[in-house]
């Protein structure tokens, strides 16, 4: 049966939402050892060049795992945010919109993709795969059509104030925190929260006690939506001009991202801040090997390996955990 | 017709003439098993000899499945020996079990529910070698045409009733030949004729020899069969009789027992007012209910399982569908949604508790609380000394045996988990309380608890509906008890009359016949057949394809040029070869998000070789090899550390894309016109290579429905017990079908190296979406097991077709991709309608 054991979990584990307690160490040991790999990968100006980007994938990681929590996997990442981006720069340069109002229109419309990508899922019962990768072509379509081929440049009252610092940190890194702290929150504490970790363990057991099942896991593919618009306005003032199909960067990370963090490919508990932990790790692993000269495609193939031998441990290391305490507890008998 | 006469191979120790009638040939000798925390079976000894039917009866959980599960060789006994035909089986092999000559037929068939019958039979059978499968359909055919089940020899399994289903199981058993053949319940899914018909087969089999063990709830039915007559209680043997010395009552008498050591609370006798009121309610293996329970009363369901008893208590609580009418306090409740019913006041305790009783990896607490998170929480925040607090009130009130609140349920035993769920309904304060087989798998001191919290909550003014196939349960707990036969109510019994034995004999005399839903279904026609069938979606996408060239043909005249179907058909051989390569992993229910990076890869490691002044046999080599080597990681990682093929595939993908843009920044390496020229020849307008990808796809489709391999693959991908159940080694099938995927991205690798003439990764990494869309365009079932390659020809042109049309009519860019992702969700969303639709039917 299950191998959980009958521990306590300690006071911050449940304040944070639980997940891997390993990425947090992991991360902690990188930066420890960073300096020693490039000199100057833990400067000021290094980090808040890091912040900003760290930022913008711990939101869209964040959305992940709410999509991955009801044992999903959202592939239309990348033209959500391509989206989000076309729409917060498209909509000001090419048809002369409000920057406020198509800021607001960059973070609701993709979340109408996610509903939608939520319909299609539960109303209509298709795989979560199939759906969300049908639903990229569709928005890449979009982008396209909005920006015309070209993309455009980020409203400047935008640019400025993901540029900013509050003090002396990356006014984008604060947003990712307060974003990702409310949401991990109300992950963790609300009664919206738990009922979606109860449909993510069991959807039949969530039944039984008549909590409407389709009505949760849909709204975790429409909130999903929404975190990956705001991910990709922070993108967008940030970069100032984001290349149309920059968000193709962002899938495997946000995948890593949540695996690293500790939530389940099967789903049930989500773990959004060791989330945002995460991409915190990945990000840096990234500005590492850039200060080393590692040129870009090398980049993927390390957050290939790292994210496969982070599954690959999850998988075997249980198993060995186990055989050690059965022979100990053999060797006890007989001793 | 004839295969069940039984030559006697074996050596006539029997006096001549005698056909060896008499001869044990099953024995089992003190067989002992214990599960933890149950002893099953208790020094169990059973001779059953050729040629006679011998019946096993006793109640649920008597022990009869795990005896036969020993004797069949799927269990292993603590203790005693099985005995088939003379030979000791050695230890617990189904395998060695068969071979000695025993077949059984299980209540849960395991058949393979996308494959065809005849398939299903000659997988079962052993017939998978060469020319087997071709000839499957007819010899199929006339095994089960004496049954006069109507059922098609070429239709799927999933498309069967659940009787014509038993049939196949049975005609699978019967196709063995064997000596030993055990039957367990096998009346539950049949019509009073279609149990006549089993009986005259089973006759003809004991006449010819064969030893049949007959399992059964029914007593009337075993009186009629069977020679002699076992009685198993508690899993101990309470006796063997000749059938036609033994009277009903007496083996009545002996299935109960009396054991009645369990302490009830008292049955309080005030009765309120009515609480829940229903009338006609139906749905699906039940009809035309009607029931009052007043506040205070515990109303008992019995009836043998299967009966329609646990579909009505699901009805009433909103989670199946059904018609009639529910009333809660005198409000109507809206039939059929779980949310209506939980507001109306219902609280229902499931029997899988494991599956839909606890949450198992939350804690005890978070358990206790989930149905009632408002009472822990202000404004939608929950507050965790709330849970705790009363978290530890309800471990003590019910008693939890548990080291803390925060304890993860899933450590708990059956008993305290239950209680756990009962805690969370009580604390519901619940109007109707609706509980199923509330005690199932729990030992005798959480038993008599759980009696007192479910007295407890009638006392406290709930109406309490209890589904329970304990006797003695009923009898001490229930009011009032319905017995239910066949999806009916058939009997009451109330007030002093609610005794045990009032109760078996109701259920177990009952001979209502099943009103069959559908009846006269299977006789559809051939229309309808194929409709069903694998081919459909290619000839509605053929269509498709005529009608939109006419539609964009009428508006560009040039499109039905002949160098347009060149360039259309040229592209469709790249679409048909990588959808052909998908379709092989989603067959077996896996997935390859790498193709698309595979193909660009293979395009880029050509770029170096296939050139002008290259070698271009190194270069074929080099291709073919880091395919398959990228296939066998994929299904190397998949099966043996059994990980997402989803995630495993998207990160091989990553990593393939890296390596090629480190291999290749910038496009370069000029493709030698001696490979383009021999890829971009034709016939007429038609391409060569066009021709080629149509034939191995047409060769696939032959391998996937003649060769073992493809059976084996719709095996796996159908059902993976089952198929594992049956001897295919699924793993290795799994791995095959990772490399035969990435070997066929090989030949599209050659075909778009042709189109683009250079080293360039780009064009490549878009076809993981494309071979996708013309997988679901061609009607696969994406969870695996079924599909055709003629669907995937038909939609790999239809996705040429359609990616061609913005040029045409002069639309912008954008369509290039919404006709691609609104086809593929269209399709996906249209296919699992179809599918619903069936299933409902």
């Amino acid at each position: 049966m299950s191998t959980t054991t009958p521990t306590v979990d300690p006071r911050w584990r449940r304040i944070l939402g639980g997940g891997s307690s390993a990425i947090w160490y992991a991360t902690i040991l990188l930066f420890v050892v960073s300096p020693f790999i490039a000199g100057g990968s833990l400067s000021y100006s290094a980090i808040v060049g890091m912040l900003p980007f760290a930022a913008v994938l711990a939101i869209a990681a964040v959305g992940q795992t709410l999509v991955v929590q009801q044992r999903g996997l959202d592939l239309s990442v990348p033209a959500m945010m391509a989206f989000g981006a076309a729409l917060a720069s498209g909509l000001p340069q090419w048809f002369g919109w409000a920057p406020g109002l198509a800021i607001a229109a960059a973070i609701v419309l993709p979340g109408v993709a996610g509903l939608v990508n939520g319909i299609v899922v539960t109303r209509f019962g298709v795989m979560p795969l199939v759906a969300t990768l049908g639903m990229n072509a569709i928005l890449l379509g979009t982008v396209f059509a909005i920006s015309n081929g070209t993309p455009a440049g980020s409203p400047q009252g935008l640019a400025d104030f993901a540029k900013g610092k509050i003090g002396i940190v990356p006014t984008a890194f604060v947003v990712a925190v307060v974003v990702i702290v409310i949401l991990g929150f109300l992950a963790q504490r609300s009664i919206v929260g738990r009922r979606l970790t109860a449909v993510g363990v069991s959807e039949p057991a969530a039944a039984a006690i008549g909590v409407r099942v389709t009505l949760y896991q849909t709204m975790a593919y429409a909130a999903a939506g929404a975190t990956y618009g705001i991910a990709s306005v922070l993108y967008t003032g940030y970069v100032t001009t984001p290349p149309l199909f920059f968000g193709d960067s962002y899938l495997l990370p946000t995948v890593a991202a949540v695996v690293l963090g500790g939530t389940a490919l099967t789903g049930g508990r989500s773990a959004l801040i060791s989330t945002g932990i995460a991409a915190l790790f990945l990000t840096q692993l990234g500005q590492l090997f850039r200060s080393v000269g590692w040129p870009e495609p090398l980049q993927l193939i390390a957050q290939a390996a790292v994210l496969l031998l982070v599954i690959l441990l999850r998988a075997i290391v249980p198993g060995i955990v186990a055989r050690r305490r059965r022979s100990a507890a053999v060797a006890n008998v007989t001793a | 017709m004839t295969d069940y006469t039984i030559t006697t191979n074996t050596p006539s120790i029997v006096p001549e003439g005698e056909i060896q009638h008499g001869i044990v040939a099953l024995r089992l000798t003190g067989i002992e098993k214990t599960f933890p925390g149950v002893r099953a079976l208790k020094d169990v000894h059973l001779e059953v000899t050729a040629g006679e039917v011998h019946a096993l009866v006793g109640e649920n959980g008597a022990g009869k499945s795990t005896l036969m599960a020993v004797a069949s060789g799927a269990l292993m006994p603590d203790s005693g020996s099985v005995e088939i035909a003379g030979t000791l089986l050695s230890g617990a092999s189904p395998d060695e079990a068969r071979e000695l000559g025993l077949a059984i037929v299980r209540q849960d068939p395991a058949l393979l529910p996308e494959l065809t019958v005849a398939e299903n039979l000659a997988i079962g059978t052993g017939r998978t070698g060469r020319g087997g499968l071709g000839r499957a359909p007819k010899w199929a055919q006339e095994h089960l045409d004496p049954w006069q089940m109507g059922i098609d020899a070429k239709s799927r399994v999933s498309d069967l009733s659940v009787e014509q289903r038993f049939i196949v199981e049975i005609v699978k058993a019967l196709a063995l030949k064997p000596r030993v053949l055990i039957l367990d319940e096998p009346t539950e899914h049949l019509n009073s004729e279609e149990v006549q018909r089993l009986f005259r087969r089973v006759r003809e089999l004991t006449a010819a020899s064969t030893a049949v063990v007959y399992i059964s709830h029914r007593i009337p039915e075993v009186k009629e069969i069977a020679d002699r007559v076992t009685v198993l209680r508690d899993g101990a043997v309470r006796g063997t009789f000749d059938a036609d010395e033994v009277t009903e009552a007496k083996i009545i008498e002996l299935v109960i027992g009396r054991a009645l050591d369990t302490v009830f609370p008292p049955k309080t006798g005030v009765l309120g007012e009515p609480v829940l009121t229903v009338a006609g309610l139906g749905g699906r293996h039940f009809q035309d209910i009607d029931l009052t329970v007043r506040a205070g009363e515990i109303v008992g369901l019995a009836g043998v399982q299967g009966n329609g008893q646990a579909d009505f208590i699901r009805a009433l609580a909103g989670l199946e569908p059904a018609s009639g009418s529910i009333t809660i306090d005198g409000a109507a409740v809206r039939l059929g949604s779980n949310a209506a019913a939980a507001r109306a006041g219902v609280v229902y305790v499931p029997s899988d508790r494991h599956g839909e009783g606890v949450f198992l990896p939350l804690t005890v607490g978070e358990n206790i609380v989930m149905k009632t998170l408002r009472k822990v929480s202000r404004w939608g925040i929950i507050r965790d000394s709330r849970i705790a607090a009363i978290a530890r009130e309800q471990i003590e009130r019910q008693a939890i045996k548990t080291p803390s609140d925060r304890t993860p349920v899933a450590s708990l035993s059956g008993g305290n988990q239950q209680k756990v769920v009962l805690a969370r309904t009580l604390l519901a304060e619940p109007k109707v309380l609706l509980a199923e087989e509330p005690t199932q798998g729990v030992d005798a001191g959480a038993r008599v608890d759980i009696y007192s919290i479910l007295r407890g909550a009638a006392d406290q003014g709930a109406a309490v509906v209890m589904l329970s196939s304990d006797g003695v349960e009923l009898e001490g707990l229930c009011d009032r008890v319905l017995i239910m036969s066949r999806g009916s109510v058939v009997a009451e019994v109330e007030g002093d009359s609610v005794t045990e034995a009032e109760i078996a004999r109701a259920a177990l005399t009952s001979t209502a016949v099943r009103k069959r839903d559908g009846e006269g279904r299977s006789g559809s026609g051939r229309f309808r057949n194929w409709l069903r069938g694998d081919h459909s979606p290619a000839a509605v996408l053929g269509l498709i394809v005529v009608a939109l060239a006419l539609v964009v043909g009428s508006s560009n005249v040039f499109y039905f040029s002949p160098f347009n179907f060149n360039n259309l058909l040229f592209t469709a051989a790249l679409m048909i070869i990588i959808g052909s390569a998908q379709q092989i992993v989603v067959l077996g229910s896996g997935f390859d998000l790498s193709v698309g990076p595979l193909l660009s890869f293979l395009v880029v490691i050509a770029s170096f070789f296939v050139i002008d002044g290259g070698n271009i046999v190194i270069g074929i080599g080099l291709m073919i090899v880091a395919a398959l080597l990228v296939g066998f990681v994929n299904g190397f990682l998949v099966t043996r550390f059994n990980l997402n093929p989803v995630v495993v595939t998207l990160a091989i993908a990553l990593a393939l894309q890296g390596t090629l843009f480190t291999l290749r920044g910038t496009p370069g390496g000029i493709i030698t016109p001696v490979v383009t020229d021999l890829i971009f020849a034709k016939v007429g307008f038609v391409p060569i290579i066009t021709i080629v990808a149509i034939g191995i796809a047409l060769a696939l489709e032959w391998a996937l429905r003649r060769t073992r391999w493809g059976v084996e693959l719709r095996a796996v991908g159908s059902r993976k017990d089952a198929a594992e159940r049956l001897g295919i080694k699924a793993n290795r099938v799994h791995l095959v079908s990772y490399m035969a995927t990435s070997l066929l991205v090989m030949p599209a690798a050659v075909v778009l190296m042709s189109q683009i003439g250079i080293g360039d990764g780009r064009p490549g990494l878009s076809f993981t979406l494309t071979s996708v869309t013309v997988v679901v365009l061609a009607g696969a079932s994406i969870f695996g097991g079924r599909g055709s390659f003629i669907g995937i020809i038909a939609a790999g042109i239809l996705v040429a077709q359609v990616l061609s049309v913005p040029t045409f009519l002069g639309l912008s860019g954008a369509w290039g991709y919404w006709l691609p992702g609104v086809i593929t969700v269209g399709a996906a969303v249209l296919y699992a309608q179809l599918r619903k639709i069936r299933r409902g039917a």
